[in-house]
């Protein structure tokens, strides 16, 4: 029993990330390490007993999150509300785009093209600096307006892919038994479509996570502005960014193996193939 | 609450009137190949009409343009008093009217075989949840099949699945049933046991148009048959007429290439 528990545990660690972030830890730890010799070299003073504070400090018995944490708070803050903002617009642009309206179709591609074929900086810029004062928008709506817009446009795709890919059968199926095309779409279509496309869709996530570091470019404290700002400060250059940097892993590397681990309970039961 | 094929509440209109009304069908495909070149039929209530014909030579197209799934380029179908034109309104009339089973069955895999039955019947019909479960699990005991209302497709074999199916086919009581080479993807071994739940349906007085290669079966359960070749209804016929004494030179040669 035990032991079939374990053996369960480790092939489900082995389908996770797991395995591959081991390894790049390692090599973290490598290139650390030759990093250390290096700058003992250049003759650069390892100051780790002065980071902890910008995490964290224990005042009065009480945890008082540091500006790192904090900035953390408003990276998740944005990532999570961009994230269900980005989806219903990925929904809305894939149904647009698979509609048989000439001028859905339109709206969606032109969308697609303008997103796709100019940078995320410029997006944000152009959010924040013209759209945003013309409407009367914060920083924080602009920001994750520009992020989920942008993160929108790739996770259509996905979706668009996920729809067409579903063999005709099904739609042939559903139109036969009587269904209408949205309860086809509702109950035959869709369903299936997210157990396929959801392991793309995470690593578009995953994407945003790290894409939301450029709301930092439009004064949003979010975890990489936090270290900016301590760098300039304190001049703690590599340690501020190592750490930064592995936060950044822990939370992409934490949501792709959440999910993995979860997929079953998410996809029900039964695997099955055409 | 009658579930099965019980036919005599619904039928309200003149019995011999033909249920279904083909008149001049063309339908050509983007490519240009001319699948259905003027085809015309009508198929009376309770009628099994079996239709036989070459790879490609238009049997799945004239199944489909019955029941909308492809929509004829000209020509008139009207299934039982309903034509079937670009009324949206009409062409789900006539899905409801018209079960379908596809060679791949086509099951909903994500569903099981309760929920691939019932869901029609909630959607469509909008019936209560316990309402269509007790429908669906009347239409399993007539497939033989009770038990595994919360099995999943995947877990079923092919004569099993394809069963499911034609359950679920009927689970809007349809007055005509469809069936496109149903026997074709299976196990031979598996085949008997759904041309045996076809064979009760006609014995119950569906009306049927069946596409098959089970020449056998064909004519022991067919009243007429329709030979089909590059698009045309070349012969159409009694069944045992058709079989063992076809009139025209290609309907011979083509059933002493398959008999
Ligand atoms: N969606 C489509 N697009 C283009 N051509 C098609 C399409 N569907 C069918 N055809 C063509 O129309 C013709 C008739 O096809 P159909 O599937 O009706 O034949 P069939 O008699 O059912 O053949 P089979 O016995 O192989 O199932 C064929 O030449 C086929 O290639
Ligand atoms: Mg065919």
């Amino acid at each position: 029993m035990r032991s079939r528990t374990l053996k369960r545990f480790f092939t489900h660690i082995l389908r996770t990330p797991v395995p591959d972030v081991l390894g790049f830890v390692a090599l973290l730890a490598a290139l650390g390490l030759l990093f250390a010799y290096n700058t003992a070299a250049l003759g650069y003073r390892w100051q780790w007993h002065r980071v902890l504070r910008f995490i964290f400090t224990i005042r009065d018995g009480g945890f008082v999150p540091g500006p790192l944490l904090t900035g953390l708070g408003v990276t998740l803050r944005v990532v999570a509300a961009s994230l269900v903002l980005s989806i219903l617009i990925a929904l809305v642009t894939a149904l647009f785009r698979l509609s048989r309206s000439l001028l859905a179709q339109t709206i969606a591609r032109v969308y697609l093209e303008v997103i796709r074929n100019t940078p995320l900086i410029v997006q944000l810029f152009f959010t924040y600096f013209v759209v945003a004062p013309l409407v009367g928008m914060d920083g924080w709506t602009a920001a994750i307006l520009a992020l989920s817009l942008f993160e929108g446009a790739y996770a259509s795709e996905i979706i668009r892919g996920g729809i067409t890919s579903l063999p005709a059968g099904q739609w042939e199926a559903a139109y036969s038994t009587g269904l209408g095309r949205r309860d086809a779409l509702r109950f035959v279509v869709l369903p299936q479509a997210f157990r396929r496309i959801l392991p793309p869709l995470v690593g578009q996530a995953v994407s945003l996570i790290k894409d939301s570091a450029l709301v930092s470019t439009i004064a949003i404290y979010d975890l990489t502005m936090s270290g900016q700002v301590i760098v300039a400060r304190t001049f703690l250059a590599f340690e501020i960014w190592f750490v930064v940097a592995l936060i950044y892993l822990v939370i992409t590397v934490t949501l792709s193996a959440s999910v993995s681990v979860l997929r079953h309970k998410l996809l029900g039961k039964y695997e099955y193939h055409y | 609450m009658s579930t099965t094929i019980d036919k005599d509440d619904k039928d309200d209109k003149d019995d011999k009137e033909p249920i279904i009304h083909v008149r001049n069908v063309v339908k050509t495909f983007g490519n240009g190949v001319r699948a259905l070149d003027g085809v015309s039929i009508d198929i009376g209530r309770r009628e099994v009409v079996v239709v036989v014909g070459p790879s490609g030579s238009g049997k799945s197209t004239f199944l489909r343009c019955l029941n909308g799934l492809e929509t004829a380029d000209s020509g008139e179908i009207v299934i039982d008093g309903i034509p079937l034109d670009h009324n949206r309104k009409n062409r789900l009339e006539i899905r409801k009217e018209a079960g379908m089973v596809f060679q791949q069955f086509n099951l909903f895999p994500h569903m099981t075989v309760g929920r691939n039955i019932d869901l029609a019947q909630i959607r469509v019909r909008g019936a209560s949840t316990e309402e269509a479960r007790r429908n669906t699990c009347e239409l399993l005991t007539k497939v033989g099949l009770e038990d595994r209302v919360d099995a999943y497709p995947a877990q079923l074999s092919g004569g099993q699945q394809q069963r499911v199916a034609i359950a679920r086919a009927l689970a809007l009581r349809p007055r005509v049933m469809l069936f496109d080479e149903a026997t074709s993807a299976l196990d031979p071994e598996m085949i008997g046991e759904v041309l045996d739940v076809m064979r009760d349906l006609a014995r119950e007085g569906m009306t049927m148009v069946v596409v098959t290669h089970e020449m056998g079966f064909a004519r022991e359960v067919g009243d007429r048959a329709v030979f089909i070749d590059e698009g045309r209804f070349i012969e159409i016929g009694p069944a045992a007429e058709v079989f063992d004494n076809a009139k025209e030179e290609r309907t011979r040669e083509f059933l002493s290439k398959v008999l």
